[in-house]
């Protein structure tokens, strides 16, 4: 008599032949040398992505949309509902985490240049899913309806408004009219659980498939090296079950996180209010907010914000679009302008963060 | 050469007595212009007769224009000479202002300590605004001065002078299609208030230290009562009735207190007034009247302070107070809280403890009804003030353990409202009725505290549960990676075997 999960294994084989899929997976294996570290912050994104999912539908089963309602139902949520508090703490860590993992995911892949051939749709898809994450980040951050919320997507939506041409009709759609009102809480309610969970799922199906497909990214100096000095392991069960561990272990930092500092509602929004002292946006836009502020009001007969944004648009592009322009890495070279660049990236974001959050 | 020098000395002196010899007197003397009027007898030149600018040297054409020298009237009152006839609108009272603004004419050639600012006031004043003909401002100098005939304000015969103001002032404030046409709200019997009010019987007996209209408006640049900057403004009233009030040597004939506004300065009245600046707290004139000011007197103080406080009076007039007060005929309100001197009603008003107001009558008799009442009266208000500061510390604690207690927090007000809810119950001295209101208040005081419990409760369970959701996923992890571990030993014995 075969055990129960064998008879069940056997039973879904017979109809969709998992045989194949197992086979693959155990001929998969994952280089192991000393920067395999960073492999594992795609599943740490993935995990957090998962816990943001679960948590956004249970919430979106007592959150109400609207003016009148949302910081209602959100104070409703953290003192009625049993572990509503929990939950919604866990989403808001969750979201911040999911951020400072994609972040270290992307500067990750970008290093070890894991981005070039084949694996430029890849990273495409890694970065149109990053803004993505942002987005959702800031269409998120408006929904309870408290004032700081009010007040930061009233100045991100100003900063989005000043990019020429396309600026106003971005901010008329964005905040769904001329000013932040109850019709731009509703346009981002709608953004932040359909359109773009949509168009995340659909990118991170072709991401991760592409992942599966390919297989992990060897560094530059492994293809030098014979098969025999290859030091891998098997992506299945090993990596899996690795990756499982670290997801417990951040798990248990989200409920510490959730528990000892639950995430603050404070005061509803008032949109004739005075703004409050010092407000600043989410920490992920910190150093882009920051930077802008010390762009000079007028650069020649340009205006200096215009400029920023243009910029930050044009370095964005730039990046997400690395493995076509950076021809040193493909040529199996060390990259290292590409490696320069990227670490005034990250001194310029981390620096101007810390700044931004200080001041 | 002794008679030339003499001759020059005789014609230095001469031009020194002629230099010093009053000017006016030569001008008048010189006069084309009244000699004419003053012959022919009209009106302005008899006026003009005992006005303070003719004994002062001015002359006709010093605001008519023209040349008094020349006897010919076609000559004298030629356009050439500068003549403008009677001014009209505006030109008044900048021909008044030629001389009354400018302090070097004022002081050096008249010698006066007059203000040199009357025009500028004025033309900033309510007075000074656009009149309905849209032509000239609303009043000019000659609308209280007077033409021809101006005298100093001390002069009885001057319209301004203290005892003829009100009556000059009511010229307009008393014609009611004239103020309706300015201001439909502003009511025209300020006059008839005001011969009803101490000030007025007094003014009207002559006396000329009581206040006048100008004495509290101002009287150039007097501004609207709404108007921060006026006198006569809410948080400005106290000052200005202390102006007279408050001076010990000005009211030292009139056999009243002087210390009326130092009191009120310390009352809750008066700090909410002045200190907190809230217009809705009294200034004097909501308990004395303004133009029909006089001391409410024993009979009516519950009604004027019961024009505010309307619960409390309504109350008191349905309790056993009431006639009790009324027999002994004491002040309803004045006997327990004071006059210009009122503080907070605080709970310790309440009682039979040496600071209550009741044992001031009940104090003495413990077995009697009223020492009984006021003693529970005490016992209840005081519980429902500790279950408050408990309720209130209990939601504090649980929000500073980061607790959502918002609901909580809000529902605090209604322990406070229970709370100024049973000092106005007080007034009924009927301990049912005061029960009630206090009773509620515990109740609610009871509901908050097991909210707060409930969320400080919950935030120590929070914390448990935290740990043994870590310590269950921390030995997963911990068995995971065991497991890890063994099964790459396994792999790595395999591989080499």
């Amino acid at each position: 008599m075969k055990p129960l999960w064998k008879r069940a294994y056997d039973w879904v084989d017979e109809r969709v032949e998992l045989g194949g899929l197992v086979e693959f997976m155990g001929k998969k294996y994952v280089p192991v040398h000393r920067h395999s570290v960073w492999y594992y912050f795609g599943g740490v994104s993935l995990f957090l992505f998962i816990l943001q999912v679960i948590t956004g539908i249970l919430l979106l089963m007592y959150y109400k949309s609207g003016e009148e309602q949302a910081f209602e139902s959100v104070q409703f949520i953290t003192s009625k509902v049993q572990f509503g508090w929990l939950i919604r703490s866990i989403h808001s860590w969750t979201a911040n985490l999911f951020i400072l993992a994609a972040f270290i995911h992307m500067f990750s892949v970008y290093f070890t240049k894991a981005y070039k051939n084949p694996r430029e749709i890849t990273w495409v898809t890694g970065m149109l899913m990053f803004f993505l994450a942002l987005f959702f980040g800031f269409s998120g951050y408006l929904l309870p309806w408290n004032e700081l919320a009010f007040f930061a997507t009233k100045v991100g939506t100003d900063i989005a408004g000043a990019i020429p041409i396309i600026g106003k009709p971005m901010l008329v759609f964005l905040r769904g009219g001329e000013e932040v009102t109850g019709a731009t809480l509703s346009r981002m309610f709608g953004i932040h659980i359909a359109i773009l969970p949509g168009i995340f799922t659909v990118l991170l199906s072709i991401h991760l498939l592409l992942v599966q497909r390919q297989g992990m990214s060897e560094p530059t100096h492994f293809g030098d090296e014979t098969k025999g000095e290859m030091k891998t392991m098997p992506f299945f069960p090993n990596f899996l079950l690795r990756d499982l561990l670290l997801w417990l272990l951040v798990l248990n930092v989200i409920a510490i996180l959730a528990v000892i500092f639950p995430w603050e509602l404070g005061r509803k929004a008032d949109a004739f209010g005075s703004a409050p002292a010092g407000i600043k946006p989410e920490w992920y836009f910190l150093f882009m907010f920051q930077t802008l502020k010390y762009i000079p009001a007028k650069i020649s007969i340009i205006d200096g914000e215009v400029l920023g944004i243009l910029a930050f648009g044009v370095a964005g592009m730039l990046w997400t679009l690395v493995p076509f322009w950076d021809r040193q890495s493909e040529r199996g070279g060390r990259g290292r302008f590409v490696t320069y660049v990227g670490i005034v990236a990250v001194l310029f974001i981390i620096l101007l963060t810390i700044v931004g959050w200080l001041s | 050469m002794a008679f030339v020098r003499y001759r020059l000395i005789q014609f230095v002196l001469w031009l020194i007595a002629v230099s010093i010899m009053p000017s006016g007197r030569s001008a008048i003397a010189q006069d084309q212009c009244r000699l004419c009027h003053e012959g022919i007898e009209d009106t302005p030149s008899t006026l003009f007769k005992k006005d303070v600018h003719a004994g002062m040297g001015i002359s006709c054409v010093d605001c008519h224009g023209g040349n008094a020298k020349k006897e010919l009237m076609e000559e004298a009152m030629s356009k050439a000479a500068g003549f403008i006839g009677v001014p009209k609108g505006d030109q008044i009272s900048k021909i008044c202002a030629k001389c009354h603004a400018d302090a070097a004419v004022m002081v050096k050639k008249y010698n006066s300590a007059l203000p040199t600012n009357q025009a500028e006031l004025l033309s900033t004043s309510v007075h000074g605004k656009l009149s309905t003909t849209g032509k000239e401002t609303i009043v000019h100098c000659t609308t209280c001065h007077n033409a021809h005939g101006i005298a100093r304000v001390d002069n009885p015969l001057s319209p301004v002078y203290p005892l003829n103001l009100p009556k000059t002032c009511a010229k307009c404030h008393s014609n009611g299609t004239y103020v309706r046409s300015y201001n439909p709200a502003l009511p025209i019997d300020q006059l008839d208030k005001y011969r009803t009010s101490v000030h007025g019987r007094k003014n009207a007996s002559g006396d000329i230290k009581v206040a006048e209209c100008a004495s509290c408006h101002g009287s150039h640049g007097i501004l609207a009562s709404k108007d921060v900057r006026s006198s006569v403004y809410g948080t400005n009233i106290p000052a200005t009735c202390g102006k007279c009030h408050g001076d010990a040597q000005y009211m030292s004939g009139y056999r009243i207190p002087s210390d009326q506004l130092e009191k009120f300065s310390k009352s809750v009245h008066g700090v909410a007034l002045l200190e907190k600046k809230d217009l809705g707290a009294p200034a004097c004139n909501d308990c004395h009247g303004n133009h029909g000011a006089t001391p409410p007197g024993v009979e009516s103080v519950s009604k004027v302070c019961g024009t505010c406080h309307a619960l409390n009076a309504d109350l008191f007039s349905k309790s056993v107070h009431k006639s009790a007060f009324d027999q002994r005929k004491l002040p309803e309100c004045e006997t327990c809280h004071g006059h210009h001197d009122i503080v907070a009603a605080k709970d310790e008003l309440l009682g039979v403890t040496p600071e209550a107001v009741c044992s001031w009558c009940h104090g003495n008799k413990p077995d009697s009804k009223g020492f009984l009442a006021a003693k529970t009266m005490r016992e209840l208000i005081d519980t429902l003030g500790i279950s408050e500061r408990d309720a209130s510390q209990l939601v504090e604690k649980a929000e500073q353990m980061g607790m959502e207690v918002g609901e909580a927090k809000f529902k605090l007000r209604e322990v406070h409202q229970a709370r100024l809810e049973s000092r106005t119950m007080v007034h009924s001295f009927d301990e049912k009725q005061f029960q009630e209101v206090v009773e509620k208040g515990l109740k609610s005081a009871s509901t908050i505290s097991d909210e707060a419990n409930g969320a400080i409760e919950e935030y120590y369970f929070r914390r448990q549960g935290l740990g043994v959701a870590t310590l269950i996923i921390t030995v997963l992890a911990a068995s995971l990676y065991l497991y890890v571990r063994r099964l790459e030993r396994k792999q790595a014995r395999e591989k080499r075997g």
